[in-house]
């Protein structure tokens, strides 16, 4: 079912275009934005997060239109919103902030507010933190933090902006967990640069470059995209392709089959790098 | 485990008809004893509030003293977790304006030269303190939270009016301690009040049809400007910045300004990328 709607989305900075005419449906379900820096993810979630306005353009989330005042505020109250950087407040203990956060999301009766904080502190595993000052969490548990103040009064709609970054592998898998169950009922849009994360949370993958949306469907069709491309050869290939040596000592090539190359299965990261080409200058990942 | 709690000792921990050391041993077993605890007829209801006010009393902590103090006011504690949270109400901020405050009068009981032009000055740049506390009381600049603020449903104009109820109070309190306790006559104590009071209400006034930063910039300024030209001699801002006809003249502009805040309050722009 689908729960918003983008069309023809543009949003300019200067002479710089983040959305270029973007189209985008997106249903109850985890879908995941991908793209090099710049490509307008950031500005397609903030805008979604009804913090910043476009220029053109009409969005269209839970039947609500943001660019209308009261129909914006109905909205928020059906948000969650992760931004990329959240700036919690260092001085205040994670339950007071999201407790402040709470306030913010009219959630006026003290004892509800209460509740909520502590479901919301049990989710992201911070139940035994709650009284420790943000400036004291670690990275990984700002980012939580960052996570649960989103959950709080169960929006309907999920907005996280890069949400596994600084996360250890365990903390990946936790949030992993945490946001597929949330998927099972409500809209999760997140961005990530992480194409494993994609592949593992996501059951839609958006890629967006210059921001236009050059990929849409899911990360299996992703990874096919670079289907008989991706071989294993004990010697470098020749020419300009892109290729690294991997810690078996034999050569992962992106391309052309060099000489002695045994195709393998590709993988979202291979089709990823094949949808979007070598960067200007490295030939690694954006 | 050798034992389990029978029927009829059941019963008489419900009844707490036990000696104390039997409801010892009992409670011990109990909470060994999963098949027994289940037995033991639970309020779950009452169980989960008492938790809950645990919980809120470990977790919650003590308020700290700016939320005191606004409760203390009789502010509803919601309202005061929404103020408690403004930049410009932190101590940092407060001890910075402080210290400014109290060097401006150590400065005019110096009893030099300088003293007199700190007093003229300090009259000048008063009525802007305040503004700078209203620009800084919402928005990117001075919170850092402001992104997902502005995401909720309580983001906008009547939290923009909120916080800047809540600063201009406290600038102008600390102000009015300044001001009494410099050497100058005792009109100077309150002649800056209402230019203060007009250049608050005119930026909001002034932020329904321009963000508040920017209201904030150009009424400051503008008060500067002319402020620091008449500043040139004494008299002449004493007369024609504070005296009886001026002061006259800015409770009227209050009143106007207060007027076109009430109707267009809803157009309030708090300086957001929307």
């Amino acid at each position: 079912m689908t729960t918003v709607r983008v069309g023809e989305l543009r949003k300019r900075f200067g002479a710089t275009v983040a959305l270029d005419g973007l189209d985008l449906e997106i249903g109850v379900g985890v879908t995941g934005l991908l793209g090099p820096n710049g490509a307008g993810k950031t500005t397609l979630l903030r805008c979604l997060a009804t913090v910043l306005a476009p220029d053109h353009g009409r969005i269209e989330a839970y039947g609500l239109d943001p660019a209308d005042s009261r129909q914006r505020t109905a909205l928020r109250r059906r948000l969650g919103y992760l931004p990329q950087s959240p700036g919690l407040y260092p001085n205040f203990s994670a339950a007071a902030l999201l407790g402040y956060v709470a306030v913010l999301k009219e959630i006026v009766d003290p004892r509800q507010r209460r509740t909520e904080v502590h479901r919301a502190l049990e989710e992201v595993g911070l139940s035994d933190r709650a009284n420790v000052k943000v400036r004291k969490l670690s990275g990984g548990m700002r980012q939580r933090l960052g996570v649960a103040q989103a959950l709080l009064g169960h929006p309907d709609l999920i907005i996280l902006d890069e949400p596994t970054v600084g996360l250890d592998p365990e903390q990946r898998m936790f949030f992993r967990t945490l946001i597929s169950r949330l998927g099972e009922t409500r809209t999760v849009l997140l961005s990530t640069h992480q194409t494993e994360d994609a592949g593992a949370l996501c059951e839609r993958v958006v890629v967006l470059r210059e921001g236009r949306a050059v990929f849409d469907g899911a990360p299996r069709a992703l990874a096919q995209l670079a289907e008989g491309q991706v071989w294993r050869s004990a010697g470098p290939p020749e020419g300009r392709t892109m290729y690294w040596r991997t810690a078996e000592g034999d050569y992962r090539t992106l391309g052309p089959q060099p000489p002695d190359g045994v195709a393998v299965p590709p993988s979202i990261e291979d089709g990823y790098l094949k949808l979007l080409g070598p960067a200007p200058a490295a030939g690694t990942i954006r | 485990m050798t034992w389990h709690v029978d029927a009829e000792l059941l019963q008489a921990y419900e009844r707490g008809s036990l000696t104390p050391s039997r409801v010892m041993a009992v409670d011990a077993h109990v909470q060994a004893c999963a098949a027994c605890r289940a037995a033991v007829p639970a309020d779950t209801a009452w169980l989960d509030r008492t938790w809950l006010a645990v919980a809120d009393t470990v977790v919650t902590g003590r308020p700290g003293r700016a939320e005191w103090l606004l409760r203390r006011v009789g502010l509803p504690e919601h309202r005061v977790r929404l103020l408690a949270a403004t930049p410009a109400l932190r101590w940092s901020y407060l001890a910075a304006t402080a210290a400014v405050l109290a060097l401006a009068v150590a400065t005019a009981y110096t009893g030099q030269s300088a003293a007199r032009t700190t007093l003229v000055l300090f009259l000048v740049f008063a009525p802007v303190l305040p503004v700078l506390a209203v620009a800084t009381a919402y928005g990117p600049p001075a919170d850092s939270m402001h992104e997902i603020t502005s995401a909720t449903p309580m983001a906008g104009p009547s939290l923009v009016l909120w916080r800047a109820t809540a600063v201009v109070g406290p600038a102008m309190g600390m102000e009015m301690i300044a001001a009494v306790a410099s050497p100058g006559p005792g009109w100077w104590a309150v002649a800056w009040l209402l230019p203060a009071f007009l250049l608050c209400v005119g930026t909001l006034a002034l932020a329904t049809v321009l963000p508040l930063a920017r209201a904030a910039g150009l009424l400051g300024g503008t008060w500067l400007l002319v402020a620091l030209a008449a500043g040139s001699s004494a008299p002449l801002v004493q007369g024609v910045l504070f005296g009886p006809a001026a002061q006259v003249g800015y409770l009227v502009a209050v009143i106007a300004a207060i007027a076109v805040l009430t109707l267009r309050r809803r157009h309030l722009n708090p300086g957001e990328s929307r």
